[in-house]
């Protein structure tokens, strides 16, 4: 015994810390479960929400920390939401936007878009950038409401403007004829 | 009396049902101390969940989102009906086996059968794949009165039903974002439990075809 007295207790910590290892390991199914379908923080690169997310971003490399709530992502879909959704040119990529148009609504479309005015189609969303730098439904069109994956409720991080996004208040985009009131 | 030992899968069992990895051994110390009673103790010591809600409610949750994880990221068996594909699959009584690997499109190539979401419903699709990213694919049926194409844009798929005049597909939506595949079919089971592996028909030059 005195012999193998080192290994048998290194066999005794190695069963240990797999013993704990294991039940750790257990709690990983639920924490991914969580952070797909329930909620999510996440940081927001690029201008494309300027100013009301990355307000800093040409004077800082800090990037706004926000919630993304994921229970329920398609249910009451509203005008002026903050919305995050798999990019219909790149499957891997998360984009967040804002809805402007629901499905049934004549939407007066910005530069890029070939038509001035399109009804965005059954199921779909239009959806825009706050900032002028944004590749939005004017780029490629509406998008199928399925691709929604979250909205942004919370805004985290930059503590000067951190809270609930309200975006109920925010201004309108003009030029759109919404089909339900 | 020999002392009772849990088996091995007893033990994983007896983990996934703690509430953290400290408790485990906790749980071991309390109950060893009531060895009479024979059956009685043998009781205490296997029930992991009596007299313990919590801990039944907390495995029960783990047990539910590992079912999940499984059926989101592995593999996702769904019964199948409708005419759309029908010399493929049958109208009724299918079941189909997705493989998840193949979810948001990856690996996923022209003549493969995929599970999407239809992007302008809440349901869910089995259709084949017919163009990719780049590819010119027909915008109507063949032989129909139009012959018009179009490029299949950049992070979309072109998907079509096997029976063309029973089939809402890409012809009624346009092109899918491949975002929306669930994934690749790799197995059906028939109405009568026949199992088969569902193959891409579609072979290079060089390779010689099944049939």
């Amino acid at each position: 015994m005195a012999t193998w007295g080192g290994a048998g207790r290194r066999l005794k910590f190695f069963g240990q810390f797999t013993h704990y290892l294991i039940g750790y390991a257990t709690w990983l199914p639920p924490l991914i479960w969580f952070n797909t379908s329930v909620a999510q923080i996440t940081f927001i690169s690029g201008p494309s929400m300027y100013p009301f997310l990355n307000a800093e971003y040409n004077e800082s490399r800090r990037q706004d920390l926000c919630l993304v709530y994921k229970l329920y992502a398609r249910k009451d879909l509203a005008h002026g939401m903050l919305v995050t959704f798999r990019n219909p040119d790149d499957p891997y990529k998360i984009t967040v936007k804002r809805v402007v148009g629901l499905d049934g609504d004549v939407v007066r479309t910005r530069a890029p878009y070939p038509y001035e005015y399109v009804q965005v189609p059954e199921g779909h969303v239009w959806v825009e950038g706050d900032g002028d730098r944004s590749k939005d439904s004017n780029y490629y069109g509406p998008i199928s409401a399925r691709l929604i994956t979250g909205k942004i409720t919370h805004i985290l991080s930059p503590w000067k403007r951190a809270g609930r996004v309200k975006w109920w208040e925010h201004p309108e985009r003009p030029g759109v004829q919404k089909a339900r009131a | 009396m020999p002392p009772f030992r849990i088996s091995a899968f007893g033990q994983l069992f007896r983990r996934f049902a703690s509430t953290g990895a400290g408790s485990v051994g906790r749980q071991g110390g309390a109950s060893g101390g009531g060895g009479g009673g024979g059956g009685g103790g043998r009781e205490a010591r296997d029930s992991i969940f009596l007299h313990r809600p919590l801990r039944l409610i907390i495995f029960t949750a783990k047990y539910l989102a590992f079912t999940h994880l499984f059926l989101e990221y592995g593999f996702w068996p769904s019964p199948a009906s409708g005419p759309s594909m029908l010399p493929t699959f049958e109208v009724m009584g299918e079941w189909v086996l997705v493989s998840k690997w193949h979810r948001l499109g990856r690996g996923v190539s022209v003549g493969d059968v995929v599970a999407y979401n239809i992007p302008i419903n809440d349901e869910v699709g089995v259709k084949r794949v017919i163009g990719l990213p780049g590819d010119y694919v027909l915008v109507n049926s063949p032989e129909s009165a139009s012959d018009a194409m179009i490029q299949v844009p950049q992070g979309h798929c072109w998907v079509i039903g096997d029976n063309l005049p029973a089939s809402r597909d890409s012809r009624l939506f346009g092109p899918v974002p491949l975002a929306l595949i669930r994934g690749k079919i790799i197995a059906r089971a028939k109405p009568n439990w026949d199992f088969q592996w569902v193959r891409n028909p579609l072979r290079s030059p060089d390779q010689p075809s099944d049939a």
